[in-house]
């Protein structure tokens, strides 16, 4: 292998080897934003408990909808949902590290769905839950 | 080239309509739960889900040197929005500055659509508006309501290097990773027009602010959101020809024109942080304009090839470890900019010390509801030397410029 062939080799196993590191990381140190996708059934969506094995917060997307239900597993084991929908001109929103941001008009919402930043007023709409053996039901009806 | 794009742009909204088109013209289930008339009531939205809400401001100045005081209500804007389905939704905001029209007057306001576009839902994470929109780039164009920015006057830097509020006609894309917090955007849209842009101000008069744009010229932009932890991470770019004349104009006046003819480029990155009160923006935007020379040589302007501006903010909110609804924010901020960061070689263009400029700002916000906003701040300017060659009147007919100068601002603000 001549010396140039070889340096070329090297850097871009290097930047390969860095680009694969810190994407790791920022996967790691990011909420993941894979959603569940679920049908309705009477008004009701189900997902099994054990999605909350890894997490403690899941996105779910119920079919038809064009926007995400975040679920969230509290410490007391309490679940709580809502609807990443902006309450200001019902805009999709961002899940961020520090709540939801509505990029439309730059609504932003902690993580219990509280207004931090208008011109949103209402906070965001949450769904009651029971559980049903291993599966959390949500309620979209009630 | 500019067929093929607005082919590809005119196909994918005939795509998003006819996909509304092929659905059934009841809403389905999963449809009606999502907005039923009790969530667009609590929404603060009618039964036919129009929405109307809204911004304003109103602002004191004291100007130190020249020993001047203003007010005014510097905008009242409304949003109408509609929504025709799940899918397909219109927004709009239209802005009235400085409180009235007088024809003729000098200072007097303008009214004007910031914003009217339709948005296509594709699925939860995507969707396509078009008409007149906001690019995202920088911070402030997409997020201007006055709840949501320190400081009584818009950060300077995003007036001058980033022309915010600015708005052009077309086409955008929006979208949201499945993996990662990353979102996107690409918009194409009409180009500026460099006849319009004026020294002392950028590419500010270039906007078109859909009205009878050139759009014989285009422009690309695309966007890069991350959010990690507390942070929120921004690249941008904006790509786009500046003549938009027809060919047999454009080449008697000896200019490229076409789509991206006689380009201007801007790219900007920007990050936010928010924890436990503090409060951190920092943004840094660069524009590049090569044949700003041909364009001085047409139209007797004095326009840079290049220009920059950037901001660092800090920001501490006393009222956040009380947990309370309503916020106290001081902060500080130094803007830094250069209109004529390179200029073409004289006699093409007259370098101008003005247009370099320091702001330090300092001042709070008080915000007893997340949606009024009281603010003061002084802001100090600092300026590079006056060129002798660009003085038209010369003292005593004129006072001798000053290099440093103050103000004082107090103002109001709200959104709903």
């Amino acid at each position: 292998m001549e010396r140039r062939q070889f340096i070329k080799s090297s850097c871009n196993f290097c930047l390969l080897a860095t680009a694969g590191y810190f994407s790791s990381i920022l996967t790691a140190c990011s909420p993941a934003y894979r959603a569940i996708k679920t049908e309705i059934i009477d008004d009701t969506i189900q997902i099994p408990l054990y999605s909350f094995a890894q997490s403690d917060f899941q996105f779910v997307r119920p079919k038809g909808w064009y926007y995400d239900i975040v679920v969230l597993k509290k410490a007391d084991g309490v679940y709580e949902t809502m609807l990443l929908q902006c309450t200001h001109q019902q805009n999709q929103l961002l899940p961020t590290g520090n709540g939801y941001i509505c990029n439309l008009h730059g609504s932003h919402f902690d993580k219990e769905g509280n207004v931090i930043k208008g011109p949103a007023e209402n906070p965001l709409k949450k769904y009651p839950t029971s559980i049903d053996r291993d599966k959390l039901i949500i309620h979209l009806k009630a | 080239m500019k067929n093929l794009i607005l082919t590809a742009v005119l196909s994918t909204i005939i795509i998003a309509v006819n996909a509304q088109q092929n659905q059934p013209p009841y809403r389905t289930k999963a449809q009606q739960l999502v907005m039923t008339n009790e969530d667009s009531l609590n929404a603060g939205i009618s039964i036919n889900k129009t929405v109307i809400s809204g911004y304003g401001s109103a602002f004191y100045q004291r100007d130190f040197n020249i020993k001047q005081s203003t007010v005014s209500l510097e905008r009242a804007v409304l949003f109408v929005g509609h929504q025709f389905s799940n899918k397909i939704s219109f927004f709009s905001e239209l802005e009235l500055e400085n409180a009235k029209i007088a024809g003729g007057e000098s200072g007097a306001g303008e009214i004007a659509m910031e914003q009217a576009f339709l948005k296509f839902n594709l699925n939860a994470r995507h969707y396509i508006i078009a008409g007149l929109f906001v690019p995202r780039i920088g911070i402030l164009n997409e997020n201007h309501l006055p709840v949501n920015f320190n400081g009584v006057e818009r950060p300077i830097v995003e007036q001058l290097v980033i022309p915010a509020t600015w708005r052009e006609l077309g086409v955008a894309f929006y979208g949201t990773a499945s993996r990662l917090p990353l979102s996107y955007s690409v918009a194409l849209m009409n180009g500026l027009n460099s006849e319009k842009f004026e020294h002392g101000n950028g590419i500010r008069s270039g906007r078109a602010e859909g009205s009878n744009a050139l759009a014989n010229n285009l422009a690309l932009s695309a966007s890069l959101q991350y959010f990690w932890n507390d942070f929120k991470f921004q690249v941008s770019g904006y790509a786009g020809g500046t003549v938009g004349l027809n060919p047999r104009t454009a080449d008697s006046l000896g200019l490229h024109g076409g789509a991206f003819g006689t380009p201007l480029y801007l790219s900007e990155a920007n990050l936010q942080y928010a924890k436990n009160g503090f409060a951190v923006k920092a943004i840094f935007a660069y524009i590049s304009y090569p044949e700003a020379g041909k364009i001085n040589t047409v139209y007797t302007k004095n326009i840079s090839t290049a220009m920059y501006g950037g901001y660092a903010e800090l920001g501490y909110d006393w009222l956040h470890a009380k947990h309370e609804k309503a916020q106290f924010a001081s902060f500080v901020r130094v803007e830094l900019l250069d209109l004529n960061a390179s200029i073409p070689a004289p006699p093409k263009a007259i370098y101008d010390g003005t247009e370099k400029q320091t702001h330090i700002i300092a001042g709070f916000s008080y915000l007893p509801l997340p949606n009024v906003v009281i603010k003061a701040d002084v802001r100090l300017l600092h300026t590079g030397p006056q060129n002798a060659e660009l003085v038209v009147n010369l003292p005593p007919t004129a006072l001798p410029y000053r290099q440093n100068n103050q103000f004082l601002n107090i103002g109001i603000g709200y959104s709903f």
